[in-house]
């Protein structure tokens, strides 16, 4: 059992490693976004892998979509998604109130152009896990004022 | 329904996974960054260092410990209280040095290195080396200059997983400047 | 019953933060000579409190207080210093202190990767709950002293 404050340093290493060792300038800004989210990616793979071999099959895309705001989201960050929204045709929004990883960060605008390397990896982790129940997608995530945030999954249609 | 309990049992070994597959991806970004696995050895002591100093407070703030005494109790508070808050094992004490300056921290199994198997042309990589890093860094915010280095190694076919730590000097605590009472 | 100040310093004498509620009456000299003056005292006063002390001792320095007002001290074993300035009615403010280091400076200082440890402190979220958790001390009275 790891505690969730060395879940939170680590990630913090995480994104101050591969900024540090990424040069800066936009272009590079958008691959370490790239690099974090990659490694979310292999996370959320895994974490479905080693989870979900027991649940019965999802119903469909919304009852996926639901586990993920539901039991995805209390197991990694102790509280479900706030909001779940979709256009029927394959976008859902995700949105959480007080994001466990940027809750002790701001209340407000302070920061908020740091805000992007702290979803990076978050994205990865959602598009993961759903990779590995069977949905290819593409996920971004977007902040107005800390700690609220959106993510927006776009499923790929195969 | 069978989903709904079956999905809570899983609930908190999904959360303690987050932590040993991100670390696990961790090093893997790291041995693709580096060309040798001393310097990824380094960047993981590097990176343990800068958490061990800031969750020293966090463990300040939730436990109750206060100063330690002497080495021995720095000993058990590490493995008995810090151990089993952060990874939840608790390593056993043992070898101390006749000085009562070294002794070592055995882990019967090591949360880390679940399910990971170091390929073969790894064999200088030290796959849990942040661990070092976090012990040194911490304990130098308590004052005390420690050298952490990992003596046997599961990953690397031993029996059990040890760090051997060996307390090198207090810190003293220097006034920065002058002052000038009035 | 009163609040007057709070000074934070890290073990190196850096002023971290400082804040004030209910302070009638400035030293006279600049902020950074007060914060060098506040924590040259502290300094010397916890290594005479202990260098005299006639038993052994866990705790060393507390508090001090004066025929108006009452400093109270708490350090952490990393060597963070939290003081806090009350009027004479507040009968120890340790736990409070030791509250303002782990339920605030622990959340929004230590957890929050873009504040370096050892700067002053920068968080707006972090001075906004500290003021917070200031006026809602049983002893903060703005109207008093």
């Amino acid at each position: 059992m790891a505690d969730e404050a060395l879940f939170q340093f680590l990630h913090s290493e995480l994104i101050q490693y591969i900024y540090k060792s990424g040069a800066n300038g936009e272009t590079e800004n958008g691959k370490n976004i790239t690099k974090l989210e990659a490694m979310g990616f292999r996370v959320g793979q895994g974490l479905i892998e080693r989870f979900t071999k027991e649940t019965p099959r999802f119903k469909d895309e919304l009852d996926v979509m639901k586990f993920i705001c539901k039991d995805f989201w209390t197991c990694l960050f102790k509280k479900q998604i706030d909001n779940l929204r979709t256009n029927h045709q394959g976008i859902y929004v995700l949105q959480d109130n007080s994001f466990r990883l940027l809750s002790q960060l701001s209340a407000g605008k302070q920061y908020l152009e740091h805000a992007p390397k702290y979803l990076a990896f978050t994205c990865g982790l959602v598009r993961g896990g759903l990779s590995d129940l069977g949905l290819k997608s593409v996920v971004t995530a977007e902040v107005a004022g800390m700690p609220a945030c959106k993510f927006q999954v776009m499923i790929q249609k195969v | 329904m069978s989903r709904q309990s079956n999905r809570t049992t899983d609930n908190k070994k999904m959360n303690s996974e987050l932590f040993t597959l991100t670390y696990g991806a961790l090093v893997t970004q790291l041995c693709k960054d580096y060309e040798n696995d001393e310097e990824v050895n380094k960047q993981l002591d590097k990176m343990g260092y800068n958490i061990g100093v800031r969750l020293i407070e966090d463990f300040l703030a939730r436990s109750s410990v206060g100063r330690c005494q002497d080495f021995r109790e720095t000993a058990d508070v590490i493995a008995k209280v810090a151990f089993k808050m952060y990874l939840g094992v608790t390593p056993s004490v043992t070898n101390w040095s006749p000085a009562g300056d070294e002794f070592s921290l055995v882990l019967e199994s090591n949360p880390l290195v679940d399910f990971v198997e170091l390929p073969d042309n790894h064999n200088v990589l030290i796959y849990s080396n942040l661990l070092c890093g976090v012990l040194r860094g911490a304990l130098e915010m308590v004052q005390m200059a420690v050298d952490v280095r990992f003596a046997q190694d599961t990953l690397r076919g031993d029996n059990v997983t040890e760090i051997r730590m060996k307390f090198i000097k207090r810190i003293e605590e220097n006034l920065p400047y002058h002052i000038r009472f009035f | 019953m009163t609040v007057h100040n709070l000074y934070i310093f890290d073990r190196n004498g850096a002023c971290l933060h400082y804040s004030e509620w209910n302070r009638k009456k400035q030293a006279g000299i600049s902020k950074q000579e007060e914060f060098k003056l506040m924590y040259g005292m502290l300094f010397s006063i916890r290594s005479f409190v202990s260098k005299m002390s006639p038993l052994d001792m866990r705790e060393g320095f507390q508090c001090f207080q004066t025929s108006r007002y009452k400093l109270h001290f708490y350090e952490t074993p990393t060597g963070l210093k939290f003081i806090m300035n009350t009027d004479l009615s507040v009968p120890n403010a340790r736990e409070t202190l030791h509250q303002i280091y782990s339920t605030l400076y622990v959340d929004y200082i230590v957890k929050n990767p873009l504040c370096s440890l050892g700067d002053p402190l920068q968080s707006d979220l972090f001075s906004a709950r500290l003021d917070t958790f200031i006026k809602n001390l049983p002893y903060f009275n703005p109207r008093a002293a």
